[in-house]
């Protein structure tokens, strides 16, 4: 028999990519987070801060302009020439979700900070460092768990369409 | 803070984040018993013998590869139906059958009773060897 498929209305920014993109994506920004944490654990807070500030502008125009053009982009482009061509291709609306919930993450840790909690940067890109290392290491896909989340909580809601 | 014990703070996370990756990932496409619950859902056709009930949404590169494996079983065996529910559109079906991460497949049987649960990426063959106990009950 024949299987349903989720029907989705889907942005423009939406297109099909190599799933290797996003997973070295995501290793450039758990090293850049993992730096993060060092300096901030080496009390040069203020580089800290700086730095995760850099890593949030990264994230929410990647958020915006879509994963397929991830300002980290140029690091897997080097790399590709060097690899087998593509065998496996995914929409780019999962990891641009997921650099929505890495913006929302770091960004929590520097208002925290410039509002005077200790150690807020540490310990948000410590947290978003977890995410991005599971997620280019293992595979691990956020918003299998977030978006999911979202909906449940009915922040997210669209009605279906009326084809089925 | 004192250099080295930076450094072993910046290590003892790395190994964190590494156990975390593989206790996700051992736990991906395991296959647990059902609860046996009778699965009724409004204009959701289930097969005469079994049914891979996939539950996704539009921001799960996995679903799309789950949603493959199962389609391809259900064409290639008879009277198996899959189905594939888009959950964003349907959040109270996510709390009824306890969603917690997709994909989700639930493997029914004849009567609809949910006779295995799966989180997260299904495993082909794991899935053929369920099906088939299904199958022969």
């Amino acid at each position: 028999m024949s299987a349903t498929s989720p029907q989705s209305t889907r942005p423009s920014s939406v297109r099909r990519i190599d799933v290797r993109g996003p997973r070295v994506t995501a290793g450039v920004t758990a090293v850049v987070l993992l730096v993060v944490v060092a300096l901030g654990l080496l009390g040069l807070t203020q580089a800290a801060t700086i730095l995760l500030g850099v890593q949030a502008a990264v994230f929410v125009i990647a958020a915006i302009v879509g994963a397929a053009r991830h300002p980290y982009g140029f690091v897997f482009k080097l790399i590709r020439r060097r690899l087998a061509p593509a065998s496996e291709w995914e929409d780019s609306a999962p990891p641009t979700f997921s650099q929505g919930v890495g913006f929302v993450v770091v960004a929590l840790g520097l208002v925290l900070q410039l509002i005077g909690v200790p150690y807020a940067v540490v310990v948000a890109a410590a947290a978003a460092f977890i995410v991005a290392f599971v997620n280019s290491v293992f595979g691990f896909c956020v918003g299998c768990q977030i978006y999911l989340l979202l909906a449940r909580l009915g922040l997210i809601r669209r009605t279906p369409e009326t084809s089925s | 803070m004192n250099p080295v014990l930076v450094g072993a703070l910046l290590v003892g996370l790395v190994a964190l984040a590494t156990v975390l990756g593989l206790v996700w990932q051992a736990r991906q496409g395991r296959i647990r018993a059902g609860n046996s619950r009778i699965v009724a859902i409004d204009d959701v056709p289930l097969g005469a013998r079994a049914t891979l009930l996939q539950f996704s949404t539009e921001v799960c590169s996995p679903c799309v590869a789950t949603a493959r494996v199962l389609g391809d079983l259900a064409a290639t065996t008879d009277h198996v139906a899959h189905v594939d529910l888009d959950v964003t559109h349907r959040p109270e079906l996510a709390a009824r059958y306890r969603v917690m991460q997709t994909p989700t497949t639930l493997i029914l049987d004849a009567k609809g009773a949910i006779r295995a649960r799966i989180g997260g990426a299904v495993r082909r063959d794991l899935v053929v060897a369920e099906l088939d106990r299904i199958l022969a009950a």
